[in-house]
């Protein structure tokens, strides 16, 4: 029995994601390398990798419903962390935000990285009953009300980048939750609608501030807004990911944007410049083309899972992996403002590696189940 | 699925995550393709660009000699704190006054009064902290660069003058170029300056000012290089990445002697008022040997302080100062010339036929009456020849041989010798003198337009209608002395060659550029006759045997000129003292010319300062003559 479920096992591990996961992480790694040869964030990314993928063997050889079951305790677990680092002397402040924990010994880490994971099993547990009718009101509540703590302490921090990056993970929940397509259709065309009407009326009424008029108007026309203030990051990520061409520029090295120190954040927040910078068009549609098999092959798992909770998680992931990257990479192209969300396996960081590979630990476990009953 | 439902396409809404998903990714994609494909060589221009810095190396400027090879001018390296004004946007300036004022030792007031003034500028770049750093001030900015980035030490070649205002109005000084000066034909058309084609002025350039450092400003100037460098965001250099050295400016020869220079200045230092001119000239050439002007100023403020509050306040005050110590009084004041005028009226008397070698004789009778006013003369001299009238300086001789030239014959020598032109010396901003004519009276005395006899009087004896820069009388004396040559007079001897360069061609040797020297008729018996008058008036009884010295035939001529009307001569309206001078008479080597502002006559004060200068310009070249000695009876009765 025993030697059955093994081989079935590792005939049902999906080794094309793993693979996938590990060669674009180690492609972030080369890239923390290029990005600061000296700084040595590349050595402490690889034993992150390393430890990450310990995790997420664990995690795929668990059975994620054993985990989903004990999925509140988690969730408050992970509530009292985001208050906890609320505290001053624990929570550590950097640029203004008290996001960190320290641990002696370890580093640091940011338990809103970590919440994701939780708030997604609590998710999936509530909405992965069978559903015999559309989205109901009490439903909805219910699930904001998931969201809406982590999110709330977040804020507190505060830390609005990775905020938002918890919305996609309820957004994504309730579509695939019999919500209405009408409202989805209604949603989305009031929602954009109503920004350039926000915009006139905001401007006109003095509501949105100069400087934030400012910020927008950096994204609009980032050649001739305030290169060296707001504009700054954005202009200078622009320059780096230009300046790449077709095969990566051949200014690298010492006179590479990054480690000049023109460009910014260069190993986490703007990875995706640094890939640029190095690799060119070429590099960067490769990663890009990586990322788009990795999610598909994400939601492809979703379609055989063995139930719909096992279904939502994963979905939930894809809409949030989705999302960090549009918004990580829509930044460094200078599509969207400057947001600070780590680009998924590329972007140095304990957290979010370890965070991402849990993520995908889940889905493994989940396709691995998918004929157990 | 094994979860399908009947409340939803749960299939097709995966589907459409998916293809959204997927969606987005495109449109990253595209936006890569623009931003790397299509715009990649712009942007990565624009990051060369930030990435590279071109830091120009200031050339040093050509020094400046004496015509013996003494040192006068020339440039050392100093190095200037500086505060980055791109750093200190929207900052809080006061909280750098404390450490800086401590760490450099500089007043504090003076650093508010710096800041303050450099806030109110629209756009300034940088701020001045201090000038000449000492090597522990550039130690204590380096080792504050993490606290004081905005700080910056940058390296500015600095022009060194005499002290003590030696040579000031000759030598000029140096200052950054204006933007006026920028837009001016000379500093950008290569069409009237051939030099800006290779050499371009840029805003920041240091350029002469005044003087020979702005005359010869095209050959002292030299060719900056860069150093290319690559920075960081910070503007840090990290590397090297080419160099080409500068080409330095080529060094000038003036014809300056510097002993004469300091023997002259310390006349002018010496006399009552301590105002004046001396030139000396080479009589055979046109070169200038000595030129003061005093009061003078130092122009090391202009080149070194005048960057600074205190040095703009230091040449506000030697703006307004009265005295216009900032004047070269040689080219630039007008004085009325008293009896040096009559060496000139002698020589057109005798050229234009009014008095003849044989009959030079004319009343002098204690004066003259004109209508029913009497001018009279300071002496009675009877019916004096010419040389008795030049040696007693014998007013009412010269009012009568005005009368003899006419107006007409007065003006035809001012032409003749030039007096109505500028000399065409190497300096800027000469004056042209003002000399007697119908047209200048009109002008300057409108009330009563018409040219009568009586100020034919008064134009013969160098009064009311003459006013000369010293420098125009020097050279029509200069041509009397030499028999007719009206040189140009000059500072120029050389400007040396400088090697070529990497990219810089070789600057060849330069001379004064000047035409070959106006001729005068001057009969040789014609000539002969006024310089025996001239020696006379040094060597017999006349009028300067101050400036007398034993075996060095000295010829010269006093000036006592009016400031104003008679009888009012004292305190500062004391007369200018003159005296024009050259010697040996025969032969001459050197000549002179010497004003005292307001001191009364000009054989007891221009007189002795001439002469102290003749036993500087002998002991260096005829040492045998040098000690001063009373004439004998022997050499005297030789002239007579």
């Amino acid at each position: 029995m025993v030697a059955i479920l093994e081989k079935r096992r590792l005939r049902d591990f999906d080794w094309v994601l793993t693979l996938l996961a590990v060669v674009i992480s180690l492609f972030g790694t080369w890239m923390i390398y290029n990005a600061q040869p000296d700084a040595g964030y590349w050595k402490k990314q690889l034993i992150g990798l390393g430890v990450s993928a310990v995790v997420m063997l664990a995690v795929a050889f668990t059975d994620y419903r054993k985990l989903v079951h004990i999925a509140p305790a988690f969730y408050a677990f992970g509530l009292v962390l985001l208050v906890v680092v609320l505290i001053p002397g624990i929570g550590l402040k950097i640029n203004g935000q008290r996001c960190w924990i320290g641990v002696p010994g370890l580093g640091q880490f940011q338990p809103s990285e970590f919440m994701k994971i939780p708030t997604v099993l609590m998710l999936a547990r509530y909405f992965g009953r069978p559903r015999g009718s559309v989205l109901t009101v009490r439903e909805t509540i219910v699930g904001l009300g998931i969201l809406i703590l982590p999110v709330g302490l977040i804020m507190l921090e505060p830390d609005a980048g990775q905020a938002i990056t918890y919305f996609p993970l309820l957004a994504v929940v309730l579509f695939l939750s019999s919500v209405r397509m009408w409202l989805v259709i209604a949603a989305l065309v009031l929602g954009t609608a109503s920004i350039p009407a926000a915009w006139v009326v905001g401007v006109k009424t003095g509501a949105i501030k100069p400087y934030q008029q400012e910020r927008i108007n950096v994204i609009l026309d980032p050649e001739n807004a305030d290169r060296r203030g707001f504009g700054y990051h954005t202009w200078q990520s622009i320059l780096t990911v230009g300046k790449g061409g077709l095969w990566g520029s051949e200014q690298k090295g010492a006179a590479s944007q990054s480690q000049l120190k023109f460009l910014p954040e260069p190993h986490t927040d703007f990875i995706f410049a640094v890939t640029a910078e190095n690799t060119g068009f070429a590099g960067c549609l490769l990663l890009l083309l990586a990322y788009a098999v990795l999610l598909t092959k994400l939601i492809h798992g979703a379609r055989r899972a063995p139930d719909r909770t096992g279904m939502l998680v994963i979905m939930a992931i894809v809409g949030g992996l989705a999302f960090q990257i549009f918004i990580n990479v829509g930044m460094a192209l200078g599509l969207l403002p400057v947001i600070g969300v780590p680009l998924p396996l590329m972007s140095a960081g304990l957290s979010a590696i370890l965070s991402t590979s849990v993520a995908i630990g889940f889905a493994i476990s989940i396709r691995l189940r998918r004929f157990v009953n | 699925m094994k979860f399908e439902d009947e409340t939803q396409n749960l299939k097709g809404r995966m589907a459409i995550i998916n293809a959204l998903v997927i969606a987005l990714l495109v449109v990253l994609g595209a936006r890569l393709y623009f931003l790397q494909v299509v715009r990649g060589d712009y942007y990565a221009e624009r990051a060369e660009n930030q990435r590279i810095r071109r830091l120009r190396i200031p050339a040093p400027r050509g020094a400046i000699f004496d015509r013996n090879g003494k040192l006068l001018v020339d440039s050392r390296s100093t190095y200037n704190v500086l505060l980055a004004g791109e750093d200190m946007k929207g900052k809080d300036w006061n909280v750098l006054i404390e450490p800086l004022s401590d760490g450099l030792g500089l007043d504090p007031g003076l650093l508010r009064e710096r800041f303050d003034e450099a806030k109110r500028q629209p756009a300034f770049e940088e701020v001045t902290v201090k000038e000449g750093a000492t090597p522990a001030d550039i130690a204590w900015v380096e080792a504050h660069s993490l606290e004081l980035p905005m700080l910056l030490v940058r390296e500015q070649p600095q022009r060194r003058y005499p002290s003590n205002g030696t040579l000031a109005h000759v030598l000029g000084y140096v200052g950054e170029i204006s933007p006026e000066q920028l837009k001016q034909p000379r500093f950008k058309d290569p069409d009237v300056n051939p030099f800006v084609r290779d050499n371009p002025y840029r805003p920041g350039d240091i350029i002469g000012q005044e003087g020979l450092e702005s005359t010869y400003d095209r050959y002292l100037r030299g060719r900056d290089g860069y150093r290319e460098v690559e920075v960081d965001s910070r503007g840090r250099i990290q590397r090297d990445l080419s160099l080409v050295p500068p080409q330095p400016g080529q060094d000038l020869v003036t014809t300056i002697d510097l002993d004469l220079q300091l023997t002259a200045e310390e006349q002018l230092r010496n006399s009552p008022n301590k105002r004046g001119v001396i030139v000396a000239m080479d009589p055979q050439s046109g070169e200038i040997l000595a030129l003061a002007s005093y009061p003078t100023f130092d122009p090391n403020l202009f080149s070194q302080r005048i960057g600074t509050p205190e040095g703009r306040r230091e040449a506000n005050a030697l703006l307004r100062d009265p005295l216009t110590p900032l004047f070269n009084r040689a080219i630039r004041g007008r004085y009325p010339p008293g009896s040096t005028w009559k060496i000139l009226m002698a020589t057109a008397g005798l050229q234009q036929g009014a008095i003849t070698i044989k009959n030079s004789n004319l009343v002098c009778g204690g004066g003259i009456t004109i209508g029913n006013k009497f001018t009279r003369c300071m002496g009675s001299h009877g019916s004096p020849p010419l040389r008795l009238a030049i040696k007693k300086s014998c007013d009412a001789y010269f009012y009568r041989l005005g009368l003899k030239m006419g107006i007409g014959g007065i003006m035809q020598m001012v032409d003749e010798f030039d007096l109505n032109k500028r000399t065409g010396v190497d300096l800027p901003h000469e004056l042209v003198s003002w000399t007697p004519s119908p047209e200048f009276k009109a002008r300057f005395n409108p009330r009563d337009k018409e040219w009568r006899d009586i100020d034919t009087v008064y134009a013969s004896f160098g009064q009311v209608y003459d006013f000369v820069t010293p420098l125009s009388m020097l050279r029509a004396q200069v041509a009397v002395a030499n028999g007719g040559r009206l040189y140009v007079p000059h500072l120029l001897k050389e400007a040396r060659a400088v090697a070529g360069a990497g990219p810089f061609p070789e600057r060849p040797r330069q001379t004064f550029d000047h035409p070959d020297p106006k001729r005068l008729d001057i009969p040789v018996d014609q000539h002969d006759l006024v310089v025996d008058g001239m020696w006379a008036v040094v060597n017999e009884d006349g009028t300067g045997t101050a400036a007398r010295i034993a075996g060095f035939d000295v010829a010269g001529k006093t000036g006592t000129a009016q400031v104003v009307g008679l009888g009012k001569d004292t305190g500062k309206n004391k007369d200018h003292s003159w005296f024009v001078s050259y010697a040996p008479a025969k032969k001459p080597e050197i000549a002179m010319i010497a004003l005292i502002e307001n001191v009364g006559f000009g054989g007891k004060f221009a007189a002795p300062a001439v002469h102290n200068i003749y036993q500087t310009y002998l002991a260096k070249a005829h040492p045998d003559l040098a000690p001063a000695q009373a004439p004998t009876v022997a050499q005297s009765a030789q002239h007579q």
